[in-house]
């Protein structure tokens, strides 16, 4: 029974709702940003290492 | 344009970490082996030899944090120093902001190595996995990667390139979440200069110890040698990686994903269900980010491959990506509570961690040695040959390894389950579950010393290549001063945040912090919230004392202190563990491997006279244990002048002690040793002036555990 102790906290679900809400508002703006960066800004970056 | 700079790279320091990941590399590794014969041979013929047992600081129990924190944090903490102090610069176009800072980094790490070289063997120890190290360690610990983040934030804001490449967001994110971890797991009260006890208790305590635990292996071992490897594999293989818009989604997705998944350590516990869900659904979801950057590294030799076969820097991180692909999908399986179940607490633990340990961490070290040496001394490798026979040993090493230890898991678990149609277990004497896989542990030790040998060829290797050519302390660059050129309208946002360093570690602070303060504060609540069960009470001075001994001596390393809910651990151990049963527990005790039984239910399972035999010589009691002799306790006199001290802390963190108890405590505590002592004559010990002993304190905690809320007859 006491596992369940944590269910007579007022709310508690929304711990578990709130962070997957979250991670996946974050997930889908890098996603997002990241699909639609421009080519050439990214094939100067991924040069860098090559260029010292 | 700006005009071109002249400057030089410092290859000394690099040179250094280097040197020290090697050397570590040897000493870890060495101790590993030390213990894994333990496992085969108790004694290694320290009885037949000379007569007597183990000394105490070489037995498993204290060699073991040891070994862990050798590989851990010198193996691969220097080789992840060694690593960034390279890349950081050449990425940069800058020297490192501050010489002195950078070798102060280097000798205060290695201080905090030595000392942990000699207190854990001595058994100094929290006895929380991986932040074993006691409190003035701990802050010794903090101002060296405070330097250490000076040092890299400087080189960072003098840089002479604008955009921070991928690699260094990886290694921001490590500084960062290393610093809060290490800052929250180190929340304890110092009860003397070797002795603290953990802020939190029980439950709590497991929460915040598999945090941290977890997240030492995301950002410790993980993340630091992912920016390694999106910068020496491109160089490796001379191209590009393969996508920078994956490595953009993978950075924000691993260092947001990681940071949930402490709680699959502790599922079936008297963790909270919500917080175990949590914990496998993150970890699940892991397998996204880690699998897109393995791909990414793995993706990066596209067009290369036919070099793979030749050069031995390539097939080392080959190696170590795929390890790392192996390791980040089985991470998730285990985290499946049906698979968990039967994992957690066996051998298949060990494996899992040895195949990132060994493959993942092990190999790209070698690889980006094997890719700097030759290159800070200008010349060539000394010899091809001896680098493949090394990856070869290596790789066969850790197939030696992994293998025999997956087989010893599964049997575990098996045995551990298995009933007869009658229904009683088939396996009830624990002992024989664990002679049944003394052959895989025979066969892992020799794995672990393949490996090894592989590395002693690998330093010599090293060593000559280092004597036929010579060093270059200051490598001479040039680059264009940063220009603050105006920047495009609608530029692409990420690039926005790629030139500014203390925006980007905002950023990975706010994203690495969501997780732990969701998961951790609610169980503040708990406090007020869990029922105390009336029959816990605080441990006796006496029990508490033999606590202290229990964790001097590392029990916590074979034995668990958690009964699961299932029937193959009610049956064998008795009622499975509760919440309200650890809310003393300062530190908590759950372990997280069974190379012996649990012993959370040992408490008035047997006579005082059985452990007092089982302590002497376990073999007595239990013929074939591989458990080892604990004499010194029958000849240590108890040391009662910390009894007060000890009360006075715990009760700081929380522990009811009555005030003033204090005084009253060595009188209780010696009043309960004569009732042991007497106890152990009457049940026909012939040794007399027993009560002033440890044993005597250690035998009142064993018979104490988990009997507070068993009936009393």
């Amino acid at each position: 029974m006491y596992k369940y102790i944590l269910q007579s906290v007022e709310g508690i679900q929304l711990f578990g709702i709130s962070a997957f809400l979250i991670f996946f508002a974050t997930f889908l703006v890098v996603v997002y940003r990241a699909v639609r960066s421009s080519k050439t800004e990214m094939d100067h970056a991924a040069h860098l290492p090559l260029e010292d | 344009m700006s005009q071109v700079q002249q400057f030089q790279y410092d290859n000394k320091i690099v040179r250094a970490f280097g040197m020290a990941s090697f050397i570590f590399a040897i000493v870890g590794m060495l101790v590993g082996i030390l213990i894994a014969f333990q496992l085969i041979y108790p004694d290694l013929g320290f009885q037949a030899a000379f007569g007597k047992p183990l000394p105490a600081f070489l037995t498993f129990g204290r060699l073991r944090p040891l070994h862990t924190n050798a590989v851990i944090f010198a193996f691969v903490g220097n080789g992840m120093f060694m690593g960034i102090y390279y890349s950081l610069q050449r990425l940069l176009k800058a020297r490192m902001f501050s010489d002195t800072l950078s070798w102060l980094h280097f000798w205060l790490w290695q201080i905090v190595i030595l000392s942990a070289a000699i207190t854990l063997p001595l058994g100094i120890t929290t006895s929380s996995e991986y932040a074993e190290l006691e409190w003035p360690i701990d802050i010794l610990i903090t101002i060296t990667w405070v330097l250490f983040g000076i040092n890299m934030f400087g080189t960072i804001l003098k840089r002479r390139e604008e955009h921070l490449y991928v690699a260094i967001w990886f290694y921001i994110a490590t500084w960062v979440t290393v610093a809060v971890l290490h800052i929250v797991r180190s929340f304890e009260m110092p009860v003397s200069m070797f002795k603290s006890y953990s802020a939190f208790a029980g439950v709590q305590d497991g929460l915040v110890q598999w945090w941290y635990g977890h997240n030492a292996v995301a950002f410790f071992l993980t993340t630091p040698y992912l920016g390694l490897m999106y910068y020496y594999m491109p160089k490796a293989a001379n191209r590009p990686v393969y996508s920078y818009k994956l490595s953009i989604v993978h950075f924000w997705a691993l260092i947001f994903i990681y940071i949930w998944a402490g709680p699959h350590h502790l599922l079936y516990s008297t963790l909270p269900d919500w917080v175990q869900s949590l914990g496998t659904v993150f970890s699940i979801m892991l397998i996204a980010p880690s699998w897109g950057g393995m791909l990414n590294g793995l993706l990066t030799l596209r067009g290369a491959w036919d070099r793979v076969r030749e050069d031995a820097v390539l097939k080392f991180m080959v190696v170590a990506v795929t390890a790392y692909g192996m390791a980040t999908f089985e991470g998730p399986m285990l985290s499946i509570k049906s698979v968990n179940a039967i994992s957690h607490f066996t051998d298949w633990t060990i494996a899992h961690v040895h195949v990132g340990a060994l493959g993942w961490n092990g190999f790209l070290t070698f690889g980006v040695l094997y890719y700097l040496w030759p290159r800070m001394y200008n010349t060539q490798l000394y010899s091809q040959k001896l680098a493949n026979t090394h990856f070869w040993l290596g790789t066969l090493g850790i197939i030696f390894y992994a293998v025999p230890m997956y087989w010893a898991g599964w049997t575990q678990s098996l045995k551990w389950t298995e009933f007869t149609p009658e229904g009683i277990l088939k396996w009830g004497n624990f002992l024989d579950t664990v002679i049944a896989i003394k052959p895989l542990y025979a066969l892992r030790a020799v794995g672990g010393s393949l490996f090894f040998v592989g590395v002693l060829i690998g330093v010599y290797n090293l060593a000559k290549t280092a004597a036929q050519g010579s060093f270059l302390s200051n490598e001479a660059a040039e680059a264009p001063a940063r220009s603050s050129s105006a920047h495009p309208k609608g530029e692409y946002w990420h690039r926005w945040i790629e030139r500014r360093p203390m925006q980007m570690l905002l950023a990975s602070t706010i994203l690495i912090s969501i997780g732990g303060l969701i998961q951790i504060l609610p169980m503040v609540f708990m406090d007020s919230q869990i029922p105390k069960i009336s029959t816990v009470k605080p441990y006796t001075p006496l029990e508490l004392q033999g606590r202290d001994i229990y964790i001097r001596e590392g029990c916590v390393g074979c034995h668990s202190q958690l009964v699961r809910p299932f029937r193959g651990e009610t049956e064998r151990y008795g009622e499975y563990s509760k919440s309200g049963e650890y809310i003393y527990d300062h530190p908590f005790l759950w372990g997280s491997k069974r190379t012996g039984p649990d012993l959370w239910r040992e408490g008035n399972k047997y006579p005082d006279s059985w452990h007092y035999n089982h302590m002497y010589d376990p073999t007595t009691m239990s013929p074939g244990s591989i458990m080892p002799s604990y004499t010194g306790l029958f000849e240590n006199v108890l040391d009662i002048s910390t009894t007060e001290a000890k009360i006075g802390a715990l009760r700081k963190v929380g522990v009811p002690y009555p005030e003033g108890y204090e005084q009253q405590a060595n009188a209780d505590l010696t009043a309960q040793a004569k009732k042991v002592a007497e106890n152990l004559k009457s049940q026909g010990i012939k040794d007399t002036q027993m009560e002033d002993k440890e044993i005597v304190a250690l035998i009142a905690y064993l018979q104490r555990l988990g009997t507070d809320i068993k009936i009393k007859k």
